[in-house]
């Protein structure tokens, strides 16, 4: 805990991080509230169609009439927590994967390692939609398909981490006490891999915001009628030309959804990694 | 009586790089022995071998009569005979876990009650000097030599038969290196442990061991009884060693 405290306090000494902390508090405070402030986000309202941003509706209408407010908060919802689940499965089956790998050696390390390579072979949209080809869409295809592609990002730093690991005193010395591996792989590996693994899921939260966004803006997202940032976009993009506001603001949620968690991330990198901190 | 250590026509290469070539060493029970040679010698892979920590190209290492074997059953057995203090003691302390935790762990492979393992550590500090408050800082809390005591107190725990201590006496003063050199040859003769010294420095191995090897090249130079060796060295190599080091003689009084 004091060391969350004192990342929190590192984090907050630097421009970049307080911005990129206000910007990740106000998205999530935007997501969490946005509902609580407007109706429902499936309400079809035709005569209030392309309405402009207003007392009725904060952020106006879509081609449907439907609440932007909602729809946009809805969809940052999503999008966050798509984002969170994707991030921490990927993070905890790769690490683990990783660890494994780094410290058993041999053929197994060689074994993971090429199958982090085949996966990793594959640009991510491509695997993307080989994925739905083969499951269909849905929320559930797109948790498996991004976890499958940032498995191998986790695993391999937790591999070589653990490989570095390996051979320090202190790991020795823990083998020649011949403490079980399961307990020297928890108690001594995961705490020094989780670090890095840390700063490296930060920093892929928004990577998989976006992707999520350019999956549905090409329609292999989220389905109609749930909302996701994609979608909006795509939709607003469509009736750009009646109303310039779908689009603007589902893109600016986006942007400042990614830009908030790429400063924290970075933020966050700088003061976990002792090589761009400095000493703590 | 069996040898502790038994080392027979070690060989091992790194690559082109000859590690161990032909290194026959035998450490008899309840004495202290040493290995002395410059940095690059093969001191610490002789160490690592002995520990198990780095398997040779050919020959064979008996520790108490038995070879030494992979797998985690034989390194069970094997921990609660050797037990290594690492050059680096405070390197060799989990920077994440505090000192309790690192010595429960020992508890639990020695299947011991906690508390049972705990009262036999304050007994252990006691007699390393360190203050009971240790136990529940983390190893970046307390100094080097503090770190040094700790690693020892770890290793004691374990109740070993053979101590491997590498450079014991490295990044510290002068004064707590016979401080800490006193302390070792106390222990060792109170529990009757086999005590293998792995330094540097000629000094050290003097004062406390009563054999030693002589290692250049991953090679034995020579071998023998401490006195002799440093009383009169047979090999060119031991005595251009001995040369080298004019303090040796003031150090032996440390």
């Amino acid at each position: 805990m004091s060391e969350a405290i004192w990342a929190l306090k590192r984090i907050c000494s630097e421009r970049d991080g307080r911005l990129g902390l206000a910007f990740t508090i106000a998205i999530l405070a935007f997501a969490l509230l946005g509902p609580l402030v407007s109706p429902d986000p499936n309400v079809l309202d035709i005569k209030a169609r392309f309405a402009a941003p207003g007392v009725a509706h904060l952020l106006g209408t879509d081609n449907l009439g439907r609440d932007l407010l909602a729809r946009t908060s809805v969809g940052t919802r999503y999008a966050l927590t798509l984002a969170v689940l994707i991030v921490v499965i990927s993070s905890v089956i790769g690490s683990l994967i990783g660890i494994v790998a780094g410290v058993a050696g041999g053929w197994v390390d060689r074994a993971v390692t090429a199958v982090f390579d085949i996966v990793n072979a594959f640009p991510p949209l491509i695997l993307a939609f080989a994925l739905i080809a083969l499951y269909g869409k849905g929320s559930a295809t797109f948790v498996f398909l991004v976890t499958v592609v940032f498995i191998p990002q986790f695993g391999r730093m937790a591999r070589a981490r653990a490989r570095t690991l390996r051979n320090l005193s202190f790991i020795e010395a823990e083998r020649m006490l011949a403490v079980h591996p399961v307990t020297i792989v928890v108690r001594h590996y995961l705490p020094n891999v989780a670090g890095p693994i840390i700063v490296l899921a930060s920093m892929n939260l928004p990577v998989v915001i976006a992707f999520e966004a350019s999956l549905s803006f090409l329609g292999f997202g989220v389905q109609p009628p749930k909302s996701s940032l994609g979608t909006l976009i795509k939709d607003g993009f469509v009736s750009i030309n009646q109303s310039w506001w779908p689009t603007i603001t589902a893109a600016l949620v986006l942007a400042v959804a990614t830009l908030g968690a790429t400063l924290l991330g970075e933020a966050l990198r700088r003061v976990i990694d002792p090589k761009s901190a400095g000493a703590r | 009586m069996t040898d502790a250590i038994a080392v027979h026509d070690a060989q091992l290469r790194f690559g082109q790089t000859v590690a161990l070539e032909g290194v026959s060493v035998s450490v008899p029970q309840g004495t202290c022995f040493g290995i002395v040679g410059e940095s690059g010698s093969g001191k610490t892979t002789l160490m690592r071998a002995m520990l198990g920590l780095q398997r040779l190209d050919a020959g064979e290492i008996r520790i108490l009569g038995t070879p030494l074997q992979q797998g985690r059953a034989a390194l069970t057995r094997r921990a609660r005979i050797v037990q290594p203090i690492f050059q680096d003691p405070a390197a060799s302390l989990s920077p994440r876990s505090r000192i309790r935790t690192l010595m429960n762990e020992v508890g639990t492979v020695l299947k011991e009650p906690h508390a049972a393992t705990h009262e036999r550590l304050l007994v252990i500090l006691k007699r390393l000097g360190l203050p009971d408050s240790v136990i529940d800082k983390y190893p970046h809390e307390i100094s080097g030599g503090q770190a040094r005591r700790v690693a020892i107190a770890r290793a004691l725990l374990m109740k070993p038969s053979i101590l491997i201590a590498d450079e014991p006496t490295a990044g510290l003063d002068v004064s707590v290196q016979g401080d800490l050199l006193n302390l070792l040859q106390d222990i060792r003769r109170a529990q009757n442990i086999t005590l293998v010294v792995i330094s540097h420095n000629l000094a050290v191995v003097r004062l406390i061991a009563e054999n030693a090897v002589v290692m250049r090249a991953g090679k034995v130079v020579e071998i023998g009884e401490v006195g002799a060796l440093f009383g009169a060295p047979r090999e060119a190599y031991t005595k251009e060693l001995l040369a080298a080091w004019p303090s040796v003689t003031h150090a032996a009084s440390v």
